[in-house]
This record gives structure tokens, sequence and C-alpha cells, in this order.
């Protein structure tokens, strides 16, 4: 048995999964040292007697904590920024575009080196001993001890980034270095930008992580401990020690895994609907379609791997507006329970909605009764035609698709809607993500920019492969059971015909007695 | 205007997405280190052609490559202003100001930083009105002037000098170079005299995105409300005619890359169901648009893809089913509807088989 745990920002919430089967699920507020509600859960989870502690094979918990650390700008520590590119890029040094608050945190210590490489594996420059050696000598003098490196095209040769590591580590042994190609993705700014962001938060993940181990321990839960990433894979307590930028929206992934595990529908579109904003995503072969496009968090621009998400403004304390002409993107949030008409309040919200439609019964509907029954007929009718039209924009080209409703908010849902072939309202869809925690498998991702003029493309292909196995097995996963799960080749305009960039995605079972 | 400043360049970048129709590149890393230039060197004078010295010495300048290249590759703050000062070592003489080589997308920074590093001018115009695949279909090129002597200068200053007889032989040559040169190089070419640049500039085009872009940022909603304020700005330019062509949602989009082009089609319905799809052609840009069998727009005048709800501009790249768009077309500047411009940029040059209409004869 396994349990999963989701800690959001509001809620806190547990399940205990047998298999596929839902033997338990509990929902707790989540409370401001985070352990408390962990333990809460957890207690009203194993209170009845019936799962012993030792039936627990598994623990896997989501969390908000890094991106919120980052958003609200707390906890962060100070970092040194290493760039590996000169002659390239001088002028534009790390953090150049970062919002100043948030660049303020990190202390401005910026260094910028010779070296890197070039598309074809060409060095930009020849690393130089005498940089490094007065990098170090300054890092010693002013102290600091986290350290992110980055250099030019790291994720096809990262020689200069584990050479200045290696060199920063022999030198001050207690550092704690992120390289950039870890996070494996082509973008030199972006991917320098995780790093820093990784590095940032790696004081706060040892804080983090041995606060969650210490609860699982408090309440006799001694295996295995793993924490979500933003792809919806797995990775062990421990490596999130060195890796908590890795969690960055694990959240909506976590919404869409246990939307797929409640159904079973691998091509699906998955509509969370909370509070304040339907998140609506697409599954793909069971897995979230990931976005494209470039992802700023706290207004830093990054490459994570990042679920497609679009979010719009409409929940169950969404504003109704001009006699149901208008919804949202104003929204009374956690206030619906005072400020909603049904609980003696004096705004009109989508939930107030409801009642009046007599779809539902909450609060007190004699509140609502007062509400023209136009007003309550069209706002439901923008309801539906704002969630149709955004699930139309989410869809893979032309495909006819089942959707399926999750989180608190679903019953906002009275109708049909037109852009899904199916709707599906799973059973324990309010702990949707806590299940999408539960049920992740290891993964692995690597990218290259090959020519396969140079290398043939089934090795070109298998190349890359190798290398996003050796991530899982690094992360946790078991040998045997890692597969590619996604294979993608992008050509590239304006470059010699057969150049082409590579990316693959592996995903494998838990390593048993895997490392916690 | 005289300058362009700190605060013209979100604008500046905005517009010239708008007048990229689809292509032209992400201008982020160009604005970055536009900002890191005019923070570090201060502003830069913008001057009309006119107010220029029929003897005056101008060369034009730019990026050359493989934008995917410069996301690894990053510019310098100095790349620009050292290529210019090759440039002079090689000519034996100075250079008196800097001119862009396409307005459309991250091209219409990199003047900017040339000027801002040299302490020159740059002159408020370009070689295309918009953005273009080939260095042959730029205004420079159609008439008359010569592509070199030309400098191309890399990330460590490496440079090398282009001494060739056509553009189109220039185009293949610094494509390959720049290939060997880590994929993105910094290009000094067509020089030309003052007098010379009157006649081959597209004018005003520089102030013009920066007005653009204001206008795109000042409206942004929905796009019928955007296009009453896009007409007055386009009705008092070089351009002329602006037209929403058509709304609706994309019900299918698929492109591939065939000889380095990104090639394909868009097709787009209207809300209600009702009438004629629209379909964009698309090859790198936006090139020409089709309600039902009919001809709506077509190179050289300009399609642009905006967001329905916000009327930001969308590459083409970022096209995809679903997203709820705009089309606009406006015309292009008389330059490019002469018979010599034609000869390089008409529909067929692009592989379709029609005659190039003017948007406002396709509409009457």
């Amino acid at each position: 048995m396994r349990i999963g745990i989701d800690v959001g920002g509001t809620h806190t919430d547990a399940v205990i999964l047998d298999g596929d089967q839902v033997i338990a699920a509990t929902k707790a507020l989540t409370s401001a040292d985070v352990v408390s509600g962990i333990t809460d859960a957890l207690d009203s989870l194993l209170k009845d007697g019936a799962i012993s502690q030792d039936m627990i094979e598994t623990v896997m918990i989501g969390t908000t904590q890094f991106t919120n650390a980052i958003v609200q700008r707390r906890e962060l520590s100070p970092v040194a920024a290493v760039r590996i590119s000169l002659p390239s890029g001088r002028g534009m040094p790390p953090m150049v575009d970062w919002p100043a608050d948030i660049a303020d945190a990190m202390g401005g210590h910026i260094y910028t080196l010779h070296g890197g490489y070039l598309y074809d594996g060409f060095p930009v420059a020849d690393i130089r001993d005498d940089e490094i050696a007065a990098l170090i000598k300054d890092l010693l003098k002013k102290g600091i001890k986290n350290i992110a490196i980055a250099s030019a095209f790291s994720p096809m040769n990262a020689q200069p980034e584990k050479i200045v590591a290696s060199k920063i580590r022999a030198a001050i042994p207690d550092a704690r270095i992120t390289v950039s190609h870890s996070f494996g993705r082509l973008g030199l700014m972006e991917r320098e930008n995780a790093a820093i962001m990784n590095t940032t938060l790696l004081p706060f993940a040892d804080k983090v992580v041995s606060s969650f181990l210490d609860a699982l321990a408090h309440r006799g839960l001694h295996c295995p401990a793993y924490i979500s990433q933003n792809d919806g894979t797995l990775m062990s307590a421990d490596f999130v020690r060195a890796y908590p930028a890795l969690t960055f929206a694990s959240g909506p992934t976590n919404s869409l895994r246990g939307a797929y595990k409640l159904t079973g529908l691998q091509e699906a579109i998955v509509v969370d609907i909370g509070g304040t904003t339907s998140d609506i995503g697409v599954l793909q072969g069971g897995f979230p379609r990931e976005s494209n496009v470039v992802i700023e968090i706290g207004g830093v621009r990054t490459n994570f791997r990042m679920p497609d998400i679009l979010a719009i403004g409409l929940g169950g304390g969404s504003l109704v507006l001009d006699e149901g002409q208008n919804i949202g993107p104003q929204s009374v949030g956690h206030n619906l329970v005072t400020e909603g008409l049904v609980f003696g309040g004096e705004t009109l919200t989508t939930t107030d909605i409801l009642v009046a439609s007599g779809a539902a019964d909450i609060g007190d509907a004699s509140k609502v009764a007062h509400i023209p029954k136009t007003t309550v007929e069209q706002a439901s009718l923008t309801m539906h035609e704002k969630l149709d039209q955004s699930i139309e924009m989410m869809k893979p080209g032309g495909k006819e698709m089942p959707v399926i409703l999750v989180g608190g908010g679903a019953i906002l849902v009275t109708g049909g809607l037109k852009a899904a072939s199916q709707l599906h309202r799973p059973e324990n869809s309010g702990v949707a993500n806590a299940i999408g925690a539960a049920i992740a498998q290891i993964g692995g991702e690597a990218e290259r920019l090959m020519s396969y003029r140079e290398t043939p493309r089934e090795e070109a292909i298998k190349k890359v492969t190798d290398e996003a196995k050796g991530r899982a097995v690094e992360a946790g996963a078991e040998t045997s059971s890692i597969k590619a799960v996604d294979i993608e080749e992008t050509a590239v305009p304006y470059m010699d015909e057969g150049a082409t960039r590579i990316r693959v995605k592996v995903i494998g079972d838990l390593a048993t007695g895997g490392s916690s | 205007m005289k300058f362009i400043d700190l605060e013209h360049l979100d604008d500046l970048a905005l517009g010239s997405v708008f007048l990229a129709t689809g292509g032209g590149g992400d201008p982020h890393v160009p604005k970055l280190i536009a900002h890191e230039a005019i923070k570090k060197y201060g502003r830069v004078s913008v001057i009309k052609p006119e107010e220029l010295d029929d003897d005056a010495y101008v060369v034009t300048i730019g990026s050359v490559g493989a934008p995917t290249v410069s996301l690894e590759l990053l510019p310098s703050i100095d790349d620009a202003a050292r290529t210019l000062e090759a440039f002079e070592k090689h000519v034996g003489r100075k250079v008196d100001a800097v001119a862009s080589f396409e307005i459309g997308g991250g091209n219409s920074l990199i003047p900017l930083v040339a000027a801002a590093g040299k302490g020159i001018p740059v002159i408020d115009g370009d070689g295309m009105g918009r953005a273009l695949p080939e260095a042959q279909m730029m205004s420079y090129p159609i008439a008359g002037i010569r592509p070199t002597p030309a400098i191309a200068f890399d990330y460590a200053g490496n440079t090398a000098i282009f001494e060739v007889s056509t553009t189109a032989i220039y185009e293949r040559h610094i494509r390959s170079y720049s290939m060997a040169a880590g994929g993105m190089i910094t290009a000094a070419e067509h020089p030309m005299t003052g007098k010379e640049l009157k006649r081959s500039i597209i004018p005003g085009t520089l102030s013009f995105s920066v007005g653009l872009g204001r206008t795109l940022r000042e409206n942004r909603g929905q796009a019928d409300t955007l296009l009453k304020p896009l007409q007055e700005v386009f009705a008092d330019s070089i351009y002329g005619e602006c037209r929403l062509i058509h709304s609706g949602k994309v019900i299918d989009k698929a492109t591939r890359i065939i000889g380095g082009y990104d090639i394909g089609e868009a097709t787009i319905e209207a809300f209600d169901g009702k009438g004629d799809n629209l379909t964009v052609s698309i090859k790198n840009e936006y090139l020409m648009a089709k309600l039902g069998d009919k001809v709506s727009a077509s190179v050289p005048d300009l399609i642009t893809i905006v967001d329905y709800e916000t009327g930001t501009p969308i590459n083409a790249e970022r096209l995809r089913y679903g997203q709820r768009v705009s089309v606009f077309a406006t015309g292009c500047p008389e330059f490019y509807r002469s018979e010599a411009a034609l000869k390089v940029v008409a529909p067929r040059c692009f592989g379709f088989d029609i005659d190039y209409v003017p948007l406002e004869k396709l509409w009457s």
C-alpha cells in the first residue's frame, strides 16, 4: 500500500492506495509549519487502526513550498552565479533580466569565465585555470557556499561545468553546487536561471526534506519517501535536497495524473475547478502534455518541464456580474464561506447561482431565492460557454476527446459540455492531486542538438535515450523497467539539413527498497 | 522621433513582432542586449533618411544565423560596435550612421546596439518594412546597392571579409560562414552613400514600429476594438490600408521544415461557424490568405495574426489549434509594389500560383 500526500496552499490532502483502490482519503488544512498539517492528515488516515504502519510500502509527497518560496521571496539564500561562456555574452551577465527584489536576495555575486562549446562541439574558448583560481579565492573570501554553474551548450558537453564544480568542491568541501546541465534543456539563460533558483533553495530544501521525514518517522512510517516533480514523476526525498526546483508546478501535474488514475483514460482533457480558477490540461498517454513556451516563475524566465495548463478565472468563488453575462476573473476565494450570499454574505458568486438553480444544497438557499431565473440561466450558460471555449483551445488538432472534471468546483458544471465527447466525474475527484502523487513513477529526460548527417538517426536517438535512462536510474528507477515515453525531434530552421533537436523522456518503476 | 531610449524598447519589440508577419524570431535576447547597450552608452539618436548628407557613408547591420543557436551563444554588448570598427578599418573610412536589414523581429534592435556603442545615429527606416526570409529580398539590393564590401564578426572577434557580385551569392556565402562560426554572427553589409540610401530604404519604419507597439500596448484588448486605432496608425504611414480580414478559431495548423523553411498552412473558422474559412499559407512568414477560394491578401502586403482577446501578435511557430485569433492585413510600402521588387517578392517567388493584387484592390 502507498500513501499519497498533496501539500497545497490551503489544503493538505492524503490518500491510501492499495493497488488501484482508494482505501482512505482525507483533507486537512495546511498548517503554517506544514509538518503538523501532514501529521494531522496521517493521523486521520491511520486513526481507526485498520491499516498499520508496516503495511505502507512507500509515501509520496507533492508540495508547493518551493514554488511559494520563490514567488514570495522567502527562505532564499545568497548564491554565486558562475557562467562559463566568454568571450560570448560579454555585457549580458547572469540575472540581467531578473526582477530587482529577487536578484537582490541572491546577493549579486556574479562571475563570468572563458569556456563552453558551440552547437557543433567546437570550443567557444579553453577554460582558464587562473580564472577558476581567482573565482575560488573570491568565494572563500566572501564565504559563499551556494554556487550555480552554467556553461554554453552544456546539455551537449558538460565538461566545463564539471571541471569548475570539482575544483570548487576540492577547495570548499561543504559547497552546495548546482550544475545547469542537470536541468537538461537548451537555452543558456533559462537553464542558468533554473540552476540559480535551485541553488538558492538548497538550504531550505534540507530543512523541508528533514521535516517531512521527521513527520513520517513520528507516525511510525519508516518506508521510503518520494517527492513529486513537475512532470508527474518522482524523486527520492534525498534527491530533492539537491534539486528542489524540480518540484515547481507539480500540483497541476498531480491533479492530471490523478484524473488519469481515477478514469483510466490515457487521452483526455482534465478540468480542475477550484475556488478561483479552472485549470485545464491535456493527458497524452496518461501524462500531462508539456508546455513549449517560456514559463516565468516569480518573474524569472525558465525552461522547466511544465505541464501545458490554461488557467481561466472561473471557480466556486467567482463573481457573477451583469445579470450573468460575465463571470470572474475576480473571486472571493477562500472567503466564499463568509462572503457568498448563501453563507450570509453580500457577493453574488457562482456557488450562489448553483444553489439558486436547485442543483446543489449548500448554505441557506432562501438567501438566493430573489435572484431572477433569467440571471441564473444566463450565468449557467456563460460558465458552460467559457469552459467549452477554453477546452476547445487546449484540444489537440480537431480530435474528439473526453473531459474529466475534478476539484471541489466540479459541481458547477450542471449541464453537458459541448466540447467534450464524454464527460467523466470520477469518485474521489476532490483528492485527485494526492492520488496523482501516490501513483507516480520515476522519470528522466535528456536533450541534444545533433546532426543526422554525422550521426545516423537511430544512433542519435539511442544516445539521447541512454542519457535520459542514466538520469532516471540516478533518481531511483529500476533499470529494467525503464522505457522511453516521448521522443521529440525538431528540425532546426536556418541550419544544415539534418540538424535536429532531440528530446527523450523515459519512465520507470520505483526501484524496490529504493533509497530514501 | 529624435531618440530611442530604454523606455521605447518594449514598444519597438512589440511593433516589430506585428511587422514580422509571423517570422523574424523572438526579439527577447536582442531587446536585452539593446537594453544593456543603451543603459551603458546612452540613448541613440534617430535621423530621417532625408536629413542625411548625400555624401554621408552608411552601412546596414544585423545578426545572421539560426535563432535557435543564439539560445546558447549569447550576443555581446560590443559585438555590433566592433563589427563596425572592423568594417571601417577594412574600407578605410568612417561610418556616419547605421540602418537595419529588416524591421520585423530581432534585427530591428541590433542597429541600436551598434549605434549606442559607437555614438553614431541610426537611420529611421529598414530594408524590408516587414520580415522576409532572404537577403536579396531587401530593398537595398532591389534598388541596385551592392552587398559588399561586407564584414562578418563572430562571438570571439574573428572576422571574415566578403567581396561578391550579387546579394543572392552573398546570402549563400554568409549563411555558410555563419554556420562555421558558431551559427550566429553580426554582419555589416550593403554600404552606401546618403544619396543611395535615400532611394533604397523603406523610410520611417523604426519610429513607426515604436508607435505601432505603443498602440498595441495602449489598446490591448479584443481585436475588434483594436481595429480603429490600428487603422489610424497605418493610414498615417507608408503602409496605408489596414483591414481586419477574419476572426475565429484555428481549426487546423500543420507545418514542416523543408530546406530551412517552416512551411505549411493554418485554417481559421469564423466564431459563428458561418461563411468560408480563412486559409493562411506559411513559409516562415504568413504569406497568403484565402477566404474560401478567394485571395484576401498576399505577399508583399503584410498579414499578421493576433490573439483575439489581447491583440498580441502570434509568431507562426506559436500558432496552434484552438487559438482564437484575428487576422489583420495591411498594405506594403509602394517600393515593394514596383516591378523590380515584385520580381523577387511576388507570390510566385514563394511558389504560389497567383499574381499579386494590392490589398485595397482585392477588397474594392
